[in-house]
């Protein structure tokens, strides 16, 4: 009889939960529209940037820039974005882990962090982890101009050399199920991203203002920028896509139970209206004899 | 599509602001204002924040719609014009007491005479962008 009410109790309560996740779940799904137009809406604005600099590209000297300047060094700045909450899956134990493997694998690097998200902050911040920054709780409402302020960071301690590469490690979008842990060099900028245009377009006389040199300086650092923003849009959409997954699995995970629980509640309601109806059939033959 | 128009495309990171045909364009370039009409040179320059304005037929007739650009580039190709900008703001959807605080605030950080070049050039960029902002909606 108390078994009963055990199971009743129990029912109750993973109905409670699946209630919550299925909630989290078209929470999730809402943010991830969101997230994915956001990406959608970024693109055209880093298609014509990079038309412009691969055109730009094309005719100056590109050895000038501080940010193009690939110089030998030890001293690596890692970009670790991160969610701020849990409860999405493998997302944040992915990057932490791809984190980890890179620091092993670079032992004779020096490594600094700069981390995004609070569950990638606390996790380095308890280690031997240097982090020169944090963003903890970028995700609540990021828009271009944190990029920009990232974007400027970077740059600024990349061209007065207190490093010499700069990476950024984030999970890219694939699809609402699939994440994929990226690791990307931010600075110095990869010239090849840069000539893949090359030679497509046969500039015509174009008038410059200020002059070539100039305007490449200014769009590098913007084109780093933009790099940045997307992969913290990257970062949230994945977040998003991998939160529904984790609790689509969790609301069918509890229907599993509770199926299985009402089941175990219903075999014992029966077994004790059967004892039940046993003992009053004992009782009238009883009489009877 | 009517003769001598231009296709202008206003973008900035977060969306594609303005994609429409245009007769005119004016633009704050880095070193003055250009005006732009069809068949203009090809042209590729750097931005100050400031006013933009073109015209083009609407539905009432001929328009001419002002926004503010935070800075960017202006790129100027067989009659297509393309405007990157950090941000940019259609008139009549500014914050004029936003901007008010930019000012002063913007005004405040110049009159210190110790700034660093860097320091100096931001606070100037923010001083611009806070002037174009109200001087647009005072004009109206």
């Amino acid at each position: 009889m108390a078994n009963l009410k055990e199971i009743k109790r129990r029912i109750k309560s993973v109905k409670n939960t699946q209630q919550i996740t299925k909630a989290m779940k078209l929470v999730s799904a809402s943010k991830l529209r969101k997230a994915q137009e956001a990406i959608m809406s970024a693109r055209p604005y880093a298609l014509k940037l990079m038309d412009v600099l691969n055109h730009l590209s094309a005719r100056c000297n590109k050895d000038l820039h501080p940010l193009l300047d690939d110089r030998e060094g030890n001293r690596w700045l890692v970009v670790v974005i991160t969610a701020d909450r849990g409860l999405c899956g493998g997302f944040n134990g992915n990057i932490i882990r791809k984190t980890n493997r890179v620091i092993e694998e670079n032992s004779d690097k020096e490594i600094q962090l700069i981390t995004a998200g609070k569950k990638g902050h606390t996790i380095f911040k308890s280690r031997d982890n240097k982090i020169l920054h944090d963003h903890s709780g970028w995700t609540r409402d990021f828009n271009y101009l944190k990029a920009s302020e990232i974007g400027s960071t970077l740059a600024s301690l990349y061209t007065e050399k207190a490093v010499d590469r700069v990476y950024v490690l984030y999970n890219e979008f694939k699809s609402v199920m699939q994440q994929e842990v990226i690791l990307e060099q931010l600075l110095p900028i990869v010239p090849e991203n840069m000539d893949a245009g090359k030679g497509a377009k046969v500039a015509v006389d174009y008038i410059y203002e200020p002059d070539e040199e100039t305007i490449l300086g200014t769009l590098l650092e913007r084109y780093m920028t933009v790099e940045v923003y997307r992969a913290f849009l990257e970062s949230s959409a994945s977040e998003h896509g991998a939160r529904m997954t984790a609790m689509d699995s969790a609301s069918r995970n509890a229907g599993d139970m509770i199926g299985s629980l009402s089941l175990t509640y219903n075999k014992a309601r029966q077994a004790y209206i059967t004892k039940e109806l046993i003992e009053i059939v004992n009782g009238a033959e009883a009489l009877k004899a | 599509m009517a003769e001598n128009k231009m296709q202008l495309s206003i973008v900035t990171p977060e969306r594609l602001v303005v994609n429409e045909d245009v007769d005119q364009v004016n633009v704050p370039g880095i070193e003055g204002d250009l005006g732009i009409l069809y068949d203009h040179a090809s042209i590729l320059t750097t931005m100050r924040p400031g006013q933009l304005s073109y015209e083009s037929d609407g539905e009432k007739g001929r328009e001419t719609i002002h926004m503010v650009v935070s800075g960017g580039y202006l790129e100027v190709t067989d009659n297509r014009v393309i405007v990157l900008a950090e941000a940019a703001e259609f008139l009549d959807q500014i914050d004029k007491e936003r901007a008010k605080t930019a000012l002063a605030k913007a005004e405040e950080v110049l009159a210190d005479t110790d700034l660093s070049d860097d320091d100096f050039e931001k606070a100037q960029h923010k001083l611009f962008r806070a002037v174009a902002r109200l001087e647009n909606t005072e004009d109206n």
